[in-house]
């Protein structure tokens, strides 16, 4: 399994991320949960207290020398993806693996290295050996330019408000722009609270809505005090929804 | 008064944009909202509805892709890819929603 989060800032794409990625660590299944926004993020979802582990070293990329051709940056041959994953991520609740790409403090052109060494290391990293569970960053500017091209299954989350709506679709349109890379799109209804805000998501985006997880007072009191909603509230609707949704998406996961 | 407004996704900062430039605009003062959003979602919550928020940025895009010239100045980007929102505030769009660059 493959599976990235994306949607509009603020849709729930984290708490959904990281209790997806704890539940599926508890079936028993190697999960490396990925963070590639520049914000806080996953960590605190996942059950984590800090978000700032240390980011990848640069010399993992090397950059093209004046006159060379190819890309600009390229994985450090010294580099495997596979150990790369083992050496730099950390551990999480329940055995998940987590990596991110760097979090800003400062100037952010400091982690552009990191940030295409992740990024590298992800594409790279041989299909069958985890489960890899994405929280990308909000909004549709990351999702489809190279940053989101490791996942097979794209899971929009989408409230309903006519703006996430809106993301919803765009994202939606630029799922599959890649005829060469094509993806299971599906939508996550989040923070639904009334009759018909489903109904509304699945016309708003045009994409069948596979789970619903309602609006949920433990879950944001959860974020409020920076804890994983897996640990504060593991009997709310709204992780309830998210492990049902493991389930459903379960069949194709790779055992520890 | 140039003001921008930031923030983490989901905060609030297109609601508090758009009522700070419709207040503005209702005070009797000239006010144009950039929508400087990779995801523009500006138009929405002025009011200017979605078909004319995805009419902005479709100009935008097709900008990039060479259809269309750039302004080389700020009256003519604001009468080119602008529109005009409740109240009179005048809305552009000045962000591209596919640009690679990470965060």
């Amino acid at each position: 399994m493959r599976l990235a989060f994306v949607g509009k800032g603020g849709a729930g794409k984290s708490a959904i991320a990281g209790t997806f990625a704890r539940t599926l660590a508890r079936q028993g299944d190697k999960v490396l949960a990925i963070d590639s926004d520049p914000l806080p993020g996953l960590a605190y979802s996942l059950g984590l207290a800090i978000d700032h582990s240390p980011p990848i070293p640069d010399d993992a990329v090397i950059e093209r020398k004046e006159g060379e051709e190819g890309p600009r940056w390229r994985l450090n041959p010294d580099v495997d993806p596979f150990d790369a994953v083992e050496r730099w991520s950390v551990e999480a609740p329940d055995g998940v693996r987590f990596l991110q790409f760097g979090k800003i403090s400062g100037d952010p052109r400091n982690l552009w290295r990191s940030q295409m060494a992740f990024r590298l290391i992800i594409n790279k990293l041989p299909a069958g050996r985890w489960n890899v569970v994405g929280d990308l960053p909000g909004g549709t500017r990351q999702a489809f330019t190279g940053w989101g091209s490791w996942a097979n299954t794209i899971l929009i989350v989408v409230e309903p408000t006519a703006k996430s709506l809106l993301s919803g679709r765009r994202l939606a349109n630029m799922a599959n722009l890649d005829p060469d890379n094509p993806k299971r799109v599906m939508v996550v209804a989040s923070k639904v609270r009334q009759d018909g805000d489903v109904e509304m998501i699945e016309k708003g985006v045009g994409l069948e809505v596979i789970a619903t997880v309602p609006w949920d007072e433990e879950l944001a009191e959860a974020e409020r005090r920076q804890l994983a909603p897996i640990d504060f509230a593991p009997a709310c609707p709204a992780v309830l929804a998210v492990e049902s949704l493991v389930e459903r998406l379960s069949e194709e996961t790779v055992s520890r | 008064m140039k003001l921008a407004v930031v923030g983490k996704g989901g905060s609030g900062k297109t609601t508090t944009s758009s009522v700070i430039a419709r207040t503005l605009a209702r005070s009797g003062r000239a006010v144009v909202a950039l929508d400087c959003d990779s995801n523009p979602n500006l138009g929405i919550s002025l009011g200017v509805g979605d078909e004319e928020t995805e009419r902005l940025v479709s100009m935008r895009q097709a900008l990039d892709e060479g259809e269309e010239e750039h302004a080389n100045n700020w009256d003519t980007l604001i009468s080119r890819y602008g529109s005009d929102g409740p109240d009179g505030v005048r809305l552009a769009v000045v962000s591209r929603i596919d640009n690679p660059e990470p965060g």
